[in-house]
């Protein structure tokens, strides 16, 4: 029990350490990586460790006769939320969102120390004491508090009630209805019934199955597979277009989208809201490849109402390129990131 | 002058690229080179061949993602290269401009050692080139991928020169690592202000060092217009390494030379100490903050952070056309980000304009924007222009995806013809009418119902008011509010354009509520910024655009905000005597 328990604290220890080490930037905070796609989980096992650790350090401190007093424990557990909030999450969640993911651990620490009267006499003892002002130090505590309080809380009201120039808030649906048809160059095109022309096999075929099997690797660096290079002469269907597609990809749309089509273009810090980032799981591989023809060819500017960021750059590429071209286009898109487009069924 | 400087820049390239060749004709100078490592170097070893797997493994990353621009045969001319400028990199020559080595010499590059300050040529895949479209690949390809391209690069499409050839290859490396940055004090930086002067950098880099000196004459080794640095934008230094405000960078640079460039090495010809001096003058050049810290960047983009509230601020009287005035001085400047109009044809796919600083102030009837923007010519066309200025549907060509090296972007630079450099501000006709999210369509406006107002000035002097109804729509002018506009200030200067335009902030009663926005203090007033460099050709839709700002009238603190704090802070006052007596009470009640 004790050697487990050790362990336990050591983790702790260690952890608390790397926290604070990056709270206070000694640290870079990209020591500990969080992996793409993963972040979730990751944070939750975080947590874990996190909380096997304090298990540990509380166990040893109490074994070692320094126990943390109860009312201690509670501020401690709480601070270390809201620093873990504010620190380690990444992307930064928004102060409203904090607040209220601190007011609800707060609860939490609160249904804590109050389980048994024992816990909560014990937890409320350091504030009576302060009140009571029984030593010389609680004495000086207690006019500080006094004193402290109403300043903290008046130069706070008065900070809030400044005017203030923010940035209004402004949401929008990332990925509006698509309608029913959508007519591109003259001709009318069925969202649930067009296919891709290109993603065919060798023999001219459509074929998903085939294209599937050339598309790049999920991984780090997402790279080609094995003997399904593009560039290669030989190449005859899928893998033909799909060079095509990169041609035309990097004449128009790695501006924004990117060398890598994750959003960082050389245009893209100019824009808001920024480029698509195809590389997340969220954009083309949740959609269906007919969903992308419409919002590519239609652009910004056709956006549906309930869509509006009519402040969106993208071009209706039916301005620039034919139908055969944004085909090709899109089939590069999923080849190089490595996703399937969904299908209707 | 100018001649000979040139003359000795084309000397000392072609004398290192060239010189095995030149051997025996100027074998004294080499020897004596060869003896004599400039200050801060020390010679070094070149790197072992990477291994037969690593290469082929390489070729695997090269084919994924980079012959897209770089080409098949790296020849910098994949399908990317005939829209960008700078062109993609040309690897067969083995020319590499971020290096720690002496000018002429390949880069470091060693495919089992990924260490800073040891490996140019993973630095750069690892950090991107800003300012040009090599993106950063760290992240996105592993330590291990990087090395494998580079190994694949430096020995199957470098083809004129080899890494690891001793016979023809020199390593004579500068000691970055051992070398202490002088402090920049103020006499640091002055004698390095007066050696920039002496050494001659304010021929090509400007009076300011905005990049504007000489900038018309440049050609790298390929025969491209290159423009050089602007020493305000470290953000934009190919060599900034994603840390564009630490001054290495600079000492690099200016110990090295940018190969390929008309950018010497200044090694032979000036001391350590004299190169510090330079590197922590440049380096206070670059834009800071009012308390003159480095501008927070953004890690993602590697720009400044961006904060879409342009505040203005109250005056009382006329808003002064000084900018030294303090009222101006006390205003807080933003940085406005530029990308190319890319979205109807003609796309705009090299702007030159890449910010603008924003700055405003109001009074009872007008509003004040102070813009300067970094525009290495001043451009005004000559003669009349073949449009109208309500024009939009102008006749302005946009680069075709395919030429060749010959038609391509890069080649045209300093070859269009000249307009004038304008800059514009759009603001929603009706937008306390829009919905909360809605703004009107961001190029020229959405339709009839949802119009915009553009206010445009440009470098003929001339200041216009057109209503846009539709990106494709020809503007409509509006003549009696022109009477209205006035052009403070209108100075190109080093490089710089410095405007400051008024317009009546309108009001209920006499104004044309149907075309001209109504300026409301304490509201969000969605803003877009376009900017035009007539010696890029830009007019019409060719051009730089922003996102959307918003104009924040400052409103003065209400009398209240000084008051209640205080009444809440008596209020707490007394609910602390309230417990205090409470728990007095109760314990005595317990000890009774």
């Amino acid at each position: 029990m004790k050697a487990l328990m050790s362990v336990g604290a050591l983790v702790g220890a260690v952890l608390l350490l790397l926290l604070v080490g990056m709270i206070l930037d000694v640290v870079p905070s990209n020591s500990v990586r969080l992996v793409e796609g993963y972040m979730p989980i990751q944070m939750l096992f975080e947590v874990a460790c996190f909380v096997i650790g304090f298990t540990g350090l509380s166990y040893m401190l109490s074994s070692m006769g320094m126990a943390m007093p109860r009312f201690w424990q509670g501020i401690g557990f709480w601070a270390f939320v809201l620093l873990y909030l504010k620190f380690r999450v990444y992307p930064p969640i928004p102060f409203s969102v904090r607040a209220m993911y601190g007011t609800v651990s707060l609860v939490a620490v609160f249904m804590w120390v109050s389980a048994s009267e024992e816990d909560w006499k014990k937890f409320k003892q350091p504030i009576m004491n302060v009140l009571d002002a029984q030593s010389g130090a609680n004495k000086m505590l207690r006019y500080a508090y006094l004193v402290l309080i109403p300043i903290l809380i008046g130069w706070t009201s008065f900070n809030s009630m400044k005017p203030k120039s923010e940035e209004p808030i402004e949401l929008r649906t990332v990925h509006p209805a698509p309608p029913a048809s959508t007519k591109v160059h003259g001709k009318t095109y069925t969202l649930q019934t067009s296919q891709n022309p290109y993603r065919v096999n060798p023999e001219g075929k459509f074929d998903q199955e085939y294209s599937n099997k050339l598309i790049v690797e999920q991984g780090m660096g997402r790279l080609m597979a094995p003997n399904a290079n593009p560039w290669d002469e030989k190449n005859q269907g899928y893998l033909k277009y799909v060079k095509e597609g990169g041609e035309i990809f990097f004449q128009n749309c790695h501006f924004c989208h990117g060398d890598n089509l994750n959003g960082r273009g050389l245009h893209a810090f100019a824009f808001n809201p920024i480029p698509a980032n195809f590389t997340d799981p969220g954009t083309i591989a949740q959609l269906q490849e007919t969903f992308i023809f419409w919002r590519v060819a239609k652009g910004g500017i056709g956006l549906p109402n309930e869509g509006f960021p009519w402040a969106s750059v993208m071009p209706p590429w039916e301005q620039h390129l034919t139908v055969d071209e944004i085909w090709k286009v899109i089939l590069f898109e999923y080849w190089h990131t490595g996703y399937y487009p969904r299908t209707w069924d | 002058m100018m001649n000979t400087s040139m003359g000795r820049k084309a000397g000392v390239v072609l004398a290192s690229a060239f010189g095995l060749a030149l051997f025996s004709a100027s074998s004294l100078v080499l020897t004596a080179s060869a003896e004599e490592v400039p200050q801060g170097f020390k010679k070094g070893e070149l790197a072992p061949e990477p291994s037969a797997d690593m290469i082929e493994a390489g070729k695997r990353v090269y084919f994924t993602k980079c012959v897209w621009c770089h080409g098949v045969d790296g020849a910098g001319d994949g399908p990317g290269a005939d829209r960008l400028w700078p062109r993609p990199r040309n690897f067969n020559q083995g020319t590499f401009k971020i290096r720690h080595t002496a000018s002429g010499e390949l880069p470091l590059f060693d495919a089992k050692k990924p260490i800073p300050g040891q490996n140019d040529l993973y630095e750069t895949v690892t950090h991107g080139l800003p300012g040009s479209a090599m993106p950063s690949w760290e992240g996105i390809l592993t330590e291990e991928q990087r090395l494998q391209v580079l190994a694949f690069v430096t020995t199957q499409l470098v083809k004129d020169r080899k890494f690891t050839d001793k016979q023809s290859e020199t390593q004579t490396i500068l000691q970055l690592a051992d070398l202490k940055p002088k402090e920049a004090t103020d006499e640091s930086r002055k004698r390095g202000s007066e050696l920039i002067v002496e050494k001659k950098c304010v021929e090509c880099h400007g009076m300011e060092g905005r990049g504007d000196g000489n900038a018309f004459n440049l050609k790298d080794d390929w025969g491209f217009s290159i423009q050089p640095a602007n020493w305000h934008k470290c953000w934009n230094f190919r060599g900034s390494r994603q840390d564009p405000y630490n001054v290495k960078n600079i000492f690099r640079t200016f110990s090295t030379g940018v190969n390929g460039t008309p950018m010497p090495s200044f090694a032979d010809s000036t001391s350590i100490d004299d190169r510090w001096d330079i590197a922590n003058f440049v380096n206070s050049l670059c834009e800071r903050d009012p308390e003159g810290n480095p501008l927070p960047i953004d890690p993602l983009t590697d720009k400044p952070k961006i904060n879409f509230v342009i505040p203005s601020n109250a005056v009382e009287g006329e808003i002064p056309a000084d900018i030294e005035n303090e009222a101006w001085q006390k205003t807080q400047k933003r940085y406005v980000a530029m990308g190319g109009q890319i979205t109807h044809k003609p796309r705009n796919f090299v702007n030159r304009i890449d910010d603008i600083w924003v700055r405003s102030l109001y009074n009872e009837k007008s509003i004040v924007y102070l813009l300067e923007w970094d525009d290495r010519t001043k451009s005004v066309a000559e003669g009349k222009l073949p449009w109208a200025p309500t024009e939009v549907n102008v006749d302005v060509k946009e680069q075709e995806p395919k030429t060749g090296e010959e038609g391509s972007i890069a080649a045209h630079q300093n070859n269009y013809t000249v307009y004038n450099d304008a800059i514009a501000m759009e603001t929603p006709v009706k937008w306390q009418d829009l919905p909360a999210p809605i703004k009107p369509r961001y190029l020229f406006g959405s339709n009839e119902q949802f119009p915009v107002d553009i206010v445009k000035w440009e470098a003929d002097g001339s200041i216009r008011a057109f209503k846009g109804t539709g990106w494709d729509k020809d503007f409509e002018e509006r003549d009696s509010y022109e009477e209205n506009l006035k052009v403070l200030k209108s100075e190109w200067k080093n490089g710089r354009w410095y405007v400051m335009i008024q317009r009546p902030l309108g009001n209920k009663k006499d104004q044309d509520y149907d075309e001209d926005t109504l300026f409301e203090m304490g509201k969000y007033i969605p803003t877009v910024f376009f900017a035009w460099d007539g010696h890029n050709g830009d007019a019409g839709r060719k051009m730089a655009v922003s996102a959307f700002y918003y104009t924040f009238m400052q409103p003065p603190t209400p009398r209240e905000v000084y008051i209640y704090p205080f009444v809440i802070a008596g209020g707490i006052v007394l609910l602390e005597a309230w417990v205090l007596t409470r728990r007095a009470n109760k314990r005595k009640g317990k000890t009774l």
